[in-house]
């Protein structure tokens, strides 16, 4: 239920907004001060505030949702083969055609490194790729 | 700049459908999303709001919870959309969920654009000059 009101909330866009106090790190306020005057990466500290909440709240709405239908159908989970691939997929990385060389590095890198992640193995599957010096 | 990924009819029905055959697939491109999103990378999932007409996707309907959980931005099909999909249509003789797909790839600024669809061909061709990434399931 809060994930959902969460998701509401998220979905009700930025037309009425509050004023608020939160103390953050002042090194952190005057890098994102920083980052917006000098890089341009936003249009106001605010602004880049938000951008990063709103998808810090995203990405945990999404991973609830994943997790509990996960949990409703356990062969839905994808495993760190399925993952590399699709990272590939959503990239247009080379080894994208090559589902078989990705899926055999990420069974090698997990055998060492279970934490790896999808973009662990494709970098371990284009190292493999790379003929011997 | 922010990378798009556009979902084609296939696709939708696919995460959808626990039992479709490429559910497994899309669903590991969108716990991909998921990670990149809270590693604070500018990603956004979309779905032309044809498609979803296409696909038989109500928001209110029970049968669409999961799909409706995702955080997947619905991509309206108003006045400047239409008629860019009207032409593709004309030109092309794609489907008027596919015509607004192109129409979504044509009007998103200078991000990368990944379409996720069973039709490479298609895509390839309503994306008109545009650059796009295929993820073909």
């Amino acid at each position: 239920m809060v994930v959902e009101r969460i998701s509401e909330l998220l979905d009700d866009g930025e037309h009425e907004t509050s004023n608020t106090s939160m103390r953050i790190p002042t090194a952190l306020r005057d890098a994102a001060t920083l980052a917006v005057k000098e890089l341009g990466i936003a249009s106001s500290a605010t602004a880049l505030t938000t951008t990063a909440l709103r998808a810090t709240l995203e990405a945990v709405v999404m991973q609830a949702a994943l997790d509990d239908h996960y949990e409703r159908h356990p062969q839905a989970r994808p495993d760190l083969g399925d993952l590399a691939i699709a990272a590939a997929e959503l990239d247009g990385h080379p080894l994208a055609g090559q589902p078989g060389r990705l899926r055999q590095a990420a069974v090698e890198i997990a055998t060492n490194h279970p934490d790896a992640s999808p973009d662990d193995v494709l970098l371990w599957a284009e190292a493999r790729a790379l003929p011997a010096a | 700049m922010t990378h798009l990924v556009v979902l084609d009819n296939e696709a939708v029905q696919a995460l959808r459908d626990p039992g479709h055959p490429k559910h497994r697939h899309v669903v590991s491109q969108a716990q991909v999303v998921a990670s990149r999103k809270r590693r604070a990378v500018a990603i956004q999932v979309v779905v032309p709001t044809a498609v979803r007409v296409e696909a038989g996707w109500d928001r209110t309907s029970p049968a669409w919870v999961f799909p409706n959980r995702l955080r997947i931005a619905d991509s309206p099909l108003d006045t400047a959309s239409a008629n860019t999909a009207a032409g593709i249509r004309d030109r092309i003789g794609v489907s008027v969920a596919d015509s607004h797909i192109g129409a979504v790839i044509q009007s998103a600024s200078d991000g990368q654009i990944t379409v996720v669809t069973s039709d490479p061909g298609d895509m390839r061709r309503v994306a008109g000059d545009k650059n796009i990434i295929v993820a073909a399931i």
